[in-house]
């Protein structure tokens, strides 16, 4: 393998085919990936910032009929443990996350059949009537295709109810591994297939989004699969241009039913660095610490990332598969600045908002990721009776009524 | 590469740098000074990453015959270069049994020893902090050190050097009981500058040639500060850096964990300290503690090899 070339050619911008990625994700030196990554991320970010936003991931409900193996969050319809969050709930979470200068949720799901897409543009427009700056990144594509399948309505207009309700952008979780072999294996190919999971980027691109682009790897794919997922990727963006960021994080196997192992840190920086050289039409690499922690987090600035993510404030699906990271805004600065890189907030299109929140106002340290409910917390939203439930459980639980308020 | 030439060929020639070229070296680029940190590494003790499996004591074992069972394949005759060659701690065994917390009185505490030592069967025993030894002031140190070996301690687990203000005497005190020392380590987080502790650890291996590990992260780590990744990594590849004489740059798997425990590799370190002996494989073979670390030694491009102490 001559690097000397690949060199050159990375740094004059040439691009690299998936035959050539692959060879140097098997076999280039972890530092010569570093170095190459760095590189290009210096080049496209001159100015040395390393950005972030402050927001929530918020999962509206945990039940789900997707049934993923690799998922530990999820629970069956009907199951005790779960939920539905209210309007009210929400709101809450909002306000929250506004005291802590937060602008937007990301907010998703499991697939519940009993949330018909009245209940999501209902939820959007409270949002939005009570909060009318504050952003919704909402509904990945496989959700998005679930609201397709239940209300027999084509994705576009899917897409353009939602956005007429609020819908700001699109994350781009469940993307796994876009390699049906892969997606069949893993039991979410029914959730969207590799073809569906692009194709519904394409049309929130088209309706003006902009979107995010993810992979889990470390399941059950090869290295060959996980340079298809970035190719495909790498495809979309040359014919849209509408991805804002790439991020990519390990599988984490406590608790589902695929078990296994988690890949090691050393194979995350490795794959980071190379989307950061396979993916030369994505502006931004987000470091996932959320999954590595902040001290490989922070070493991705290091491996081709520009962008820290997410504050978080609450994380639930990560969580329940065993990683209990938490950066609050204040670490995630201290960590960008230690590297040596200004720390700036942004928006969901990454435009830079300011200096660091807590700098200019009295904001309490978060040394632990809130979740989405107390444990033990089963009520039900008072509003779910207005909406139709498609599943016998669903049914039961809305003919009957409200339990009282404890005393 | 953004570091400076002339002092990384000093640095890979294996001379004593400066205290102005180290703060240079410190200077430089996170990826530059690790690939220098990784090339003097491999360089002076190879590609093999070794680790060790620890029985934590923390007080008196209720069950002594458990340890011995556990350890069974373990033998106090194997020096780490021998169990590396011949995998002799076995894939059972623990390579230390290790005596976490220090009775009130110096009896009680020989007493322990005694206890563990009789528990352990062939293991070897090690246990306690030096700053404790001496925080306790129970008298000559060199005599309590000395009534600690005879109880059967085989070696002191660390010399903190933020907890000692004279570390060589100290150290001296040891070498007169014949006890060795795990490893040199630092135990409060910022609570030393970097470079004159790195000088100071060159001054003591050089007086006492069996000081060959040094652990430089800090045991204690501030909740609400903690030491970045950046900083942790610096810190490895400076003590591999700043010293030719000390082969062996160790991470503390259980408390730094298998993220940043691997990447250290990558930037100098070469040994994992107090990997579990509990191999629980309930969750599958890969998911127990030596598939565990094996698995990230191999995935960071070294050859595992288990070890006891050495002592």
């Amino acid at each position: 393998m001559d690097l000397k070339a690949f060199e050159q050619r990375i740094e004059s911008g040439g691009r690299l085919t998936a035959d050539e990625a692959l060879q140097l994700y098997r076999h280039a030196p972890t530092y010569w990936l570093g170095r190459m990554a760095d590189g290009v991320r210096r080049r496209r970010h001159p100015e040395g910032l390393v950005t972030y936003i402050i927001d929530r991931n918020v999962n509206y409900t945990n039940v789900c009929v997707a049934r993923c193996n690799f998922c530990a969050f999820y629970r069956e319809v009907g199951h005790g443990d779960g939920y539905v969050l209210g309007f009210d709930e929400i709101a809450r979470k909002i306000e929250e996350t506004q005291a802590l200068g937060g602008i937007q949720l990301l907010l998703q799901g499991g697939h519940n059949p009993d949330l018909p897409i009245a209940w999501y543009e209902d939820l959007f427009r409270s949002v939005k009537q009570r909060f009318p700056d504050f952003k919704l990144h909402a509904l990945s594509p496989p959700e998005v295709l679930h609201l397709s399948r239940m209300s027999k309505l084509p994705v576009p207009e899917v897409i353009s109810r939602l956005i007429a309700a609020g819908l700001d952008s699109i994350p781009g979780g469940g993307a796994e591994i876009l390699v049906d072999r892969v997606r069949k294996l893993l039991n979410c190919f029914n959730k969207a297939s590799a073809d569906e999971w692009l194709e519904v980027m394409r049309h929130a691109h088209r309706a003006g989004l902009r979107t995010t682009a993810t992979m889990m790897y470390g399941t059950v794919e090869t290295d060959e699969e996980r340079i298809e997922h970035m190719a495909r990727l790498r495809a979309v963006q040359d014919e849209t241009g509408g991805f804002t960021a790439f991020i990519a994080w390990s599988y984490q196997p406590e608790h589902t039913e695929r078990g296994g192992v988690e890949a090691t840190g050393i194979e995350y920086l490795r794959t980071l660095a190379i989307s950061r050289l396979f993916l030369d039409n994505f502006d931004n690499m987000q470091a996932s610490w959320v999954t590595q922690g902040g001290k490989v987090g922070q070493l991705s600035l290091a491996f081709g990332a520009n962008d820290m993510g997410s504050v978080m404030i609450e994380e639930n699906v990560v969580r329940a598969a065993g990683a209990s990271y938490c950066m609050d805004e204040v670490e995630i600065v201290r960590n960008a600045e230690d590297a040596g890189f200004v720390a700036k907030r942004r928006n969901m299109h990454y435009d830079i908002l300011g200096g660091p929140f807590f700098r200019e106002h009295a904001v309490p340290r978060t040394l632990e990721l809130s979740t989405a409910r107390e444990a033990g917390d089963n009520s039900v939203p008072a509003e779910l009776v207005n909406y139709p439930a498609r599943s016998a459980a669903g049914k039961r639980q809305r003919s009957q009524p409200p339990a009282s308020p404890v005393a | 590469m953004n570091i400076n030439l002339a002092i990384a060929d000093r640095a890979r020639a294996g001379e004593a740098l400066t205290p102005a070229e180290l703060d240079e070296l410190a200077s430089a680029d996170v990826l530059s000074l690790g690939m220098l940190a990784d090339e003097v590494r491999r360089a002076r003790v190879g590609d093999v990453v070794t680790f060790v499996r620890v029985e934590e004591i923390s007080g008196p074992p209720s069950r002594p015959e458990a340890a011995t069972a556990r350890s069974r394949h373990s033998s106090p005759e194997i020096s780490r270069a021998e169990a590396d060659a011949s995998g002799a701690s076995g894939a059972t065994g623990a390579g230390e049994v290790r005596i976490c917390q220090m009775p009130a009185t110096l009896s009680e505490t020989i007493a322990l020893v005694e206890q563990v030592k009789a528990g352990a069967g062939s293991c070897l025993v090690t246990g306690f902090s030096l700053a404790d030894i001496v925080d306790r002031s129970w008298g000559d140190l060199a005599e309590v050190l000395t009534q600690l070996k005879r109880a059967g301690l085989d070696a002191m687990v660390e010399a903190p050097l933020d907890r000692l203000a004279d570390a060589g005497a100290v150290l001296q005190a040891c070498q007169d009981a014949g006890l060795k020392v795990g490893c040199l380590s630092l135990q409060k987080p910022g609570g030393v500058e970097r470079t004159p502790m790195l000088i100071q650890v060159r001054a003591l291996a050089a007086r006492f040639p069996w000081l060959t590990t040094i652990a430089p992260l800090s045991r204690e780590q501030s909740v609400t500060v903690p030491t970045t990744g950046y900083d942790d990594v610096r810190a490895v590849a400076m003590a591999r850096l700043a010293l030719p004489g000390v082969p062996n740059v160790q991470v503390d798997w259980s408390q730094y964990g298998p993220k940043l425990a691997q990447v250290a590799l990558t930037f100098g370190a070469n040994d994992l300290d107090r990997v579990s002996v509990v191999n629980d494989e309930s969750l599958g073979r890969r998911r127990s503690s030596v598939e565990d670390v094996m698995r990230n030694i191999t995935a960071a491009g070294f050859q595992p090899r288990e070890r006891n102490t050495g002592a």
